[in-house]
C-alpha cells in the first residue's frame, strides 16, 4: 500500500514538474508545510502515507482527488467515516454487492420509487 | 423505472429503447373560479416539492407505507396541473411516445372509470398520449373541456373518488406511463440524415406547492383538449409498464411529517388577473380530440357541492375576466411570432415575483 502511494505521489508530481518548477520537492513541501526530506521518504515508500489532514492538503497542490490518495495510502475520509458508521452493515453490503459493477453502473446509484400494494 | 429527480417523476424504460423516458411534474397552479365560465389555462407557479413516502416511514400512515410511491404538500386553495416531458431522440429528431394513464382516488381522469393496468380503448380511450399531450389540468368532462384537479380532504364528499363511488377509500393521485414498443417507434420514426437540428419551439406554459388525506376533487371548467391516441393499440409496450403512487398531504400535515413548510399559497385568480399576468391556450389542429366522459360529466363541482351541503369550501370564488391570454400552437417554427395580446403590463412587487418565471420559448434542444 506504501508502495502504491508513493510512486503514484511521485508520478503525479513529477508529471506537474515537466511543465512546472513549482513542483520540485522542495517547493511542494513548502506549500504543505512539511520537510522536503519526508516527502522525498513518503516517495521512496521507506516510510508510512502521512495523516489524513497532510494528504487531503497535497492532494491539493498536486490537482489530485482526495479521495483517490486517501484509498491509496489506505485511508477514508472523516467525514465518509462518519456516513458509513450511521449504516455500517448496509454500506457493507452495498460495497459488496457493487465491487464488480461496471463503471458506468457505478456512476450514479439510483433509487428508484418503490410501488407497493394499491 | 421511476426516479424522484429534482421534484419530477422519471420514467425511464432503457431497457425498452435508450430514448424511452418521460417525466411528469407536478406544478402548482392558481383555482380557477368555479362559476361554470370556461376559463383559458392558468399558468404553473412552480412544481410541487416530491418526497418518497419511506422516507418518513415513521411518521406517514401505514397505508401510504403499503401504496409506496411519493408525497406532496397542497392547499385548499391552490390547483394542480401536470406537466408531461418525453425524451428528444436526436437520431429520429422525435420525442419517444408514451401512453400515460392518471387517476385520482383511483377513478381514471380521462374515462372516469375505476383503476385497472394496462389501457384501454374502448368503450373509450382512458390515457393520454404524450408529446401529443404536453399538460393535463383535470377531469374530462366535455370535449375540449376540464374540470380542474383541486385539493379537498378526503371523507368531506367532495373528491371525484367519493362522487362516483360513494367511498372515500384511496386519495391521491395514480399515474402509469407505457413506452412506445421499440419496433414501432422505429418502424414510425426512422433515422433522419444528419443536418443542423432545428430549433423549435417548446411548450413551455408559465412557471411562475397523517394520515389526513387529501383527494383531488373538480374544480372551475378549463378550456383543454385530450387527444385521440393516433398510433395503433399493439404499438404501446404493456409488459413494462411502470406505476406510482402520489400522496397528497395538507400543509400541517406536511409539516408535522417532514419538519418543513411547503411552498406560499398561491394567488387567487383574482390576483393573479388584476397583476395583468397571463392565461394560455394551446390550440393543436393536427391531433382530434376525445369527447368528455359522460361519467366524469355528473360530478358536481366542489361550489356547486359546496352550496348543497351549505359549505364555503372556496371562500375567494369570484369570476375574472382573462383578458391577457397567451396563444400557443403545435408545430411552430422559428420564425413564426408567438401570438400574444397581452395589455400594456402594470408590474408590481407581486408581478414581478410571478414575472421572473415568464413563459420562455426554449429551443427543445435546449430541454
Amino acid at each position: 500500500m506504501k508502495e502504491e502511494f508513493g510512486a503514484y505521489v511521485r508520478n503525479k508530481r513529477e508529471m506537474l514538474r515537466d511543465s512546472s518548477a513549482e513542483y520540485t520537492v522542495r517547493k511542494v513541501a513548502a506549500k504543505i508545510g512539511i520537510q522536503p526530506s519526508y516527502i522525498s521518504k513518503v516517495e521512496r515508500c521507506e516510510v508510512a502515507p502521512p495523516s489524513e489532514e497532510t494528504i487531503v492538503r497535497l492532494a491539493e497542490v498536486l490537482r489530485e482527488d482526495p479521495d483517490i490518495l486517501l484509498a491509496l495510502a489506505g485511508k477514508v475520509s472523516a467525514d465518509l467515516r462518519q456516513v458509513i458508521l450511521k449504516r455500517p452493515k448496509l454500506f457493507a453490503d452495498l460495497i459488496r454487492q457493487l465491487k464488480d459493477a461496471p463503471d458506468n453502473a457505478l456512476l450514479r446509484v439510483v433509487r428508484e420509487v418503490r410501488d407497493g400494494k394499491w | 423505472m421511476i426516479e424522484l429527480r429534482n421534484d419530477s417523476l422519471v420514467f425511464s424504460f432503457p431497457e425498452v429503447h435508450p430514448s424511452a423516458t418521460v417525466s411528469i411534474e407536478f406544478q402548482r397552479s392558481l383555482r380557477i373560479p368555479d362559476d361554470d365560465k370556461d376559463y383559458p389555462l392558468p399558468p404553473g407557479l412552480g412544481r410541487f416539492p416530491l418526497r418518497h413516502v419511506d422516507d418518513f416511514a415513521d411518521r406517514v400512515a401505514s397505508s401510504w407505507i403499503r401504496h409506496g410511491g411519493v408525497m406532496l404538500p397542497m392547499y385548499q386553495s391552490e390547483a394542480m396541473w401536470l406537466n408531461f416531458h418525453a425524451e428528444y431522440d436526436d437520431e429520429r429528431r422525435t420525442y419517444y411516445p408514451f401512453a400515460i394513464k392518471i387517476a385520482t382516488g383511483k377513478i381514471n381522469a380521462v374515462s372516469g372509470r375505476a383503476w385497472a393496468d394496462g389501457i384501454q380503448r374502448r368503450p373509450r380511450q382512458d390515457y393520454v398520449v404524450v408529446p401529443e399531450q404536453p399538460w393535463l389540468d383535470g377531469y374530462c368532462v366535455g370535449k375540449g373541456i376540464i374540470r380542474q384537479f383541486v385539493a379537498m380532504p378526503l371523507g368531506a364528499g367532495y373528491t371525484a373518488e367519493e362522487q362516483i363511488t360513494g367511498k372515500a377509500e384511496h386519495g391521491g393521485l395514480q399515474i402509469m406511463a407505457f413506452p412506445m414498443k421499440r419496433e414501432a417507434f422505429e418502424k414510425r420514426f426512422p433515422r433522419c440524415p444528419r443536418r443542423e437540428r432545428e430549433v423549435m419551439y417548446s411548450m413551455v406554459r408559465e412557471c411562475a406547492p397523517c394520515a389526513s388525506d387529501m383527494g383531488l376533487a373538480p374544480g372551475g371548467r378549463m378550456k383543454q383538449e385530450i387527444y385521440h391516441d393516433k398510433y395503433a393499440l399493439p404499438d404501446w409496450d404493456l409488459d413494462h409498464g411502470s406505476r406510482c403512487f402520489v400522496h397528497i398531504a395538507n400543509s400541517m400535515v406536511w409539516r408535522q411529517i417532514t419538519g418543513s413548510n411547503p411552498p406560499t399559497t398561491p394567488p387567487t385568480s383574482a390576483e393573479y388577473t388584476r397583476a395583468g399576468l397571463p392565461w394560455f391556450l394551446w390550440y393543436d389542429d393536427k391531433n382530434s380530440t376525445l369527447q368528455g366522459s359522460e361519467t366524469l360529466a355528473t360530478m358536481k363541482s366542489v361550489a356547486t357541492l359546496g352550496k348543497k351541503m351549505k359549505d364555503v369550501p372556496l371562500p375567494e370564488n369570484q369570476s375574472v375576466s382573462a383578458e391577457s391570454i397567451i396563444t400557443l400552437r403545435r408545430g411552430l417554427t422559428k420564425d413564426q411570432v408567438r401570438e400574444t395580446q397581452i395589455p400594456a403590463r402594470r408590474r408590481g412587487s407581486y408581478a414581478h415575483d410571478i414575472a421572473t418565471r415568464q413563459t420562455d420559448r426554449s429551443p427543445r434542444g435546449a430541454d
